[in-house]
């Protein structure tokens, strides 16, 4: 039997759809309907149970011993803790919760109250499913908002990355995003390549670097949390550190280095999408890490190139342009080096002030080292020899004070064997010191070999340094060759020396020829002893030939 | 084309404040990073950050502040934040700043902060 509702519960009735529609808050919604029940049937215990994923839960319970909001909802339970009416809220097959009450002083309900109470939860049902649509929206916003901003800050690191030429300040970049991402005051960006300085940026981490556990970074995938590494040196090591999840950085040769981040507030785990965002965040990084290096490297590579070029174009002002026309002699000289810039030099110098050298001094020297370094001690050496001639009383004293120039002036490791040798062109009569080179080969016209070995230790190396002076005289038709140990010591595809054998054999067959063409032969039958093999060493040769003028050949 | 942003020093009694101006992004973050950490090498860790003029700030931006502020809190000192534009402001509470700092109004309001509590404990 259905009993009509008075006027005064009609009232109260319309008030309530009032208040529990005004309200998109679930708990103000709930809190209003236990309010408006206890008042209205003067009952001291009452909850309300919803229903959350499939399960009644207590939201509201007021004056209900043990049973408080969050626990599921157990009828017996409530019953024994004196709920005694227990109004679905809803459809009765399927409720979206239930209305429990105690009972009033009188003891009982009647059914007109009952009634109410059900036209009551029917409201209710209804500004619940309100409640609920609108905390879900809310909360499907929150997400929204949050994968905006996500996206956005994605966004704003690619787009800063494209800018950036320096690997440290990748590193920045990344470590300010993730840490502003999810609130990390605790990380450490760690990468590094072979033949640059290490990226290492760290807020609140002391990794070393690079850590021992290395191998085990080349297995993990894009993100890997710490608490699910297994034991070991990694874990362990990260633990300490308290680090909660690691990115590998990888570039396109491999890992190059890793991302560690610690806990964040509230004890927030990394989600998934968590991992997903950081693992792309990192892997933008790598690729712009990757590009700084790269920059870098084609950077230094070109200030190389320039320096070489620079050190080659010293070199080439060191060498005379052309040599000079000695009356009764002739003299050819080439040098090849094996690189861009060589260690050889040669040089025919006459002494401009009149002194017991006023004669010719030839050079063919072989300075330590390659480069722009080999090139300074080249012009070193010639700036003293020049600087010298003329004003020594000797040729063996000219290597002497030149040994002790260069010894000064030049680090430990830095040294020049050098031939030396004075040439009378008119009488043929010479002299020369030979500081640690290459013998010296001299072909008589009659065919004999006779060599000039050193006669004392490289320039530059030791100090007080004595050098002895041998004389010789050069008749007509003899040959002397001066070089370097590129020249003896070319090697062929099997590893054979050319040698000194070889080395008169060219210029015993070519002796009757200019100067010029016994250098190009030389030069030819190096060739042809290499054949396909790598020069590996700077190639200098100076033949000079005695020659009375009239019969010189052209 | 990047957008303009400048921080503008200034003190309150024993407190630095610096002043955010325009669009703190992974552009400007350096910037930011610099004018705290010139703060802290000088000795001051009670830092006012007014936003008032902030207009935009990305994850960048936001991982200045907590790149620095066990460091300052570790000192004594703490990071008030004052000021925000709601657009700004809503970025800061989607991404939870306000569990870890003290975001207030105005400036005077932060100052009353430092009165009350100079470092914040998390």
């Amino acid at each position: 039997m259905t009993v009509p509702l008075s006027v005064s519960r009609l009232e109260a009735l319309l008030e309530s759809a009032e208040l529990l529609h005004s309200s998109l808050d679930l708990d103000d919604l709930l809190r209003h309907l236990l309010r408006s029940v206890m008042g209205r049937l003067v009952v001291s215990r009452a909850l309300v149970a919803v229903e959350r994923e499939g399960v009644l839960e207590v939201a509201i319970a007021r004056g209900v011993r043990g049973v408080s909001a969050g626990q599921v909802f157990d009828r017996v339970e409530a019953e024994r803790a004196g709920i005694a009416l227990f109004v679905p809220i809803g459809q009765e097959t399927a409720p979206v919760g239930v209305l429990g009450l105690g009972l009033p002083p009188t003891g009982r309900v009647d059914e007109p109250e009952v009634e109410f109470l059900r036209a009551l939860a029917g409201l209710a049902a209804s500004g619940i499913e309100n409640a609920r649509a609108h905390a879900e929206v809310q909360q499907l916003n929150r997400r929204l908002d949050r994968k905006i901003h996500e996206l956005k800050a994605l966004l704003d690191l690619v787009r800063a990355l494209t800018s950036i030429e320096d690997p440290d300040e990748v590193a920045q970049l990344l470590g300010l995003t993730l840490a502003g991402q999810w609130l990390v005051a605790r990380y450490a960006i760690v990468a590094e390549k072979p033949g640059h300085p290490v990226v290492n940026r760290q807020k609140a981490t002391t990794l070393g670097w690079p850590v021992t556990w290395w191998d085990e970074v080349a297995r993990w995938s894009e993100a890997v949390r710490v608490e699910d590494l297994p034991e070991g040196p990694a874990r362990r090591t990260l633990e300490l550190e308290e680090i909660e999840i690691v990115f590998p950085m990888r570039s396109a040769t491999g890992p190059v280095g890793l991302v560690a981040l610690g806990a964040r507030p509230g004890g927030r785990p990394y989600t998934d999408a968590d991992a997903e965002l950081g693992a792309g965040m990192v892997a933008q990084s790598a690729v712009a890490l990757e590009n700084a290096w790269h920059l870098r490297e084609v950077l230094e590579k070109q200030q190389i190139e320039r320096e070489l070029m620079l050190a080659a174009s010293i070199q080439q002002g060191l060498f005379p342009a052309d040599l000079p026309q000695l009356a009764g002699c002739d003299l050819a000289a080439t040098s090849r080096p094996a690189r861009q810039v060589g260690g050889d030099y040669y040089d025919a110098l006459s002494a401009e002030v009149a002194s017991p050298l006023s004669r010719w001094l030839l050079c063919v020297a072989d300075v330590s080292g390659k480069g722009i370094g080999a090139s300074l001690l080249m012009s070193n050496i010639q700036a003293t020899l020049r600087a010298l001639l003329g004003r020594e009383a000797s040729l063996a004293e000219l290597a002497r004070v030149t040994n002790e120039l260069l010894y000064l002036n030049t680090p430990g490791n830095k040294y020049v064997t050098a031939i030396l040798l004075a040439v009378d062109p008119a009488t043929g009569w010479c002299s020369y010191v030979n500081g640690g080179h290459n013998e010296g080969l001299v072909l008589r016209a009659s065919g004999e070999v006779e060599w000039l070995p050193a006669t004392g230790l490289a320039l530059g190396l030791f100090p007080g340094m004595r050098y002895d002076e041998p004389t010789l005289t050069l008749g007509d038709g003899d040959v002397v060759a001066l070089y370097s140990d590129g020249v003896t010591e070319a090697q062929n595809a099997a590893e054979e020396e050319f040698g000194n054998d070889r080395l008169v054999a060219v210029v015993r067959r070519t002796s009757s020829e200019p100067a010029p063409r016994i250098v190009s032969a030389v030069l030819s039958a190096i060739d042809a002893f290499a054949a396909d093999a790598p020069q590996h060493d700077d190639i200098t040769l100076m033949i000079l030939k005695r020659a009375r003028p009239a019969t010189q050949p052209r | 084309m990047p957008h303009p942003f400048v921080v503008h020093r200034s003190t309150e009694g024993e407190l630095s404040v610096l002043s955010l101006d325009g669009h703190l992004d992974a552009h400007t973050a350096p910037e930011f990073e610099r004018a705290i950490q010139a703060e802290i090498d000088d000795g001051r860790v009670r830092l006012i950050v007014d936003g008032s003029d902030l207009r935009y700030i990305s994850s960048a931006g936001l991982g200045v502040f907590m790149s620095f502020i066990e460091e300052v809190r570790d000192k004594g000192g703490d990071i008030k934040i004052c000021g925000l534009v709601p657009k700004v402001r809503q970025i800061f509470d989607i991404l939870g700043f306000p569990a870890i700092y003290d975001l207030v109004d105005s400036r005077d309001a932060a100052i009353q902060r430092f009165a009350e509590a100079p470092t914040r404990e998390v």
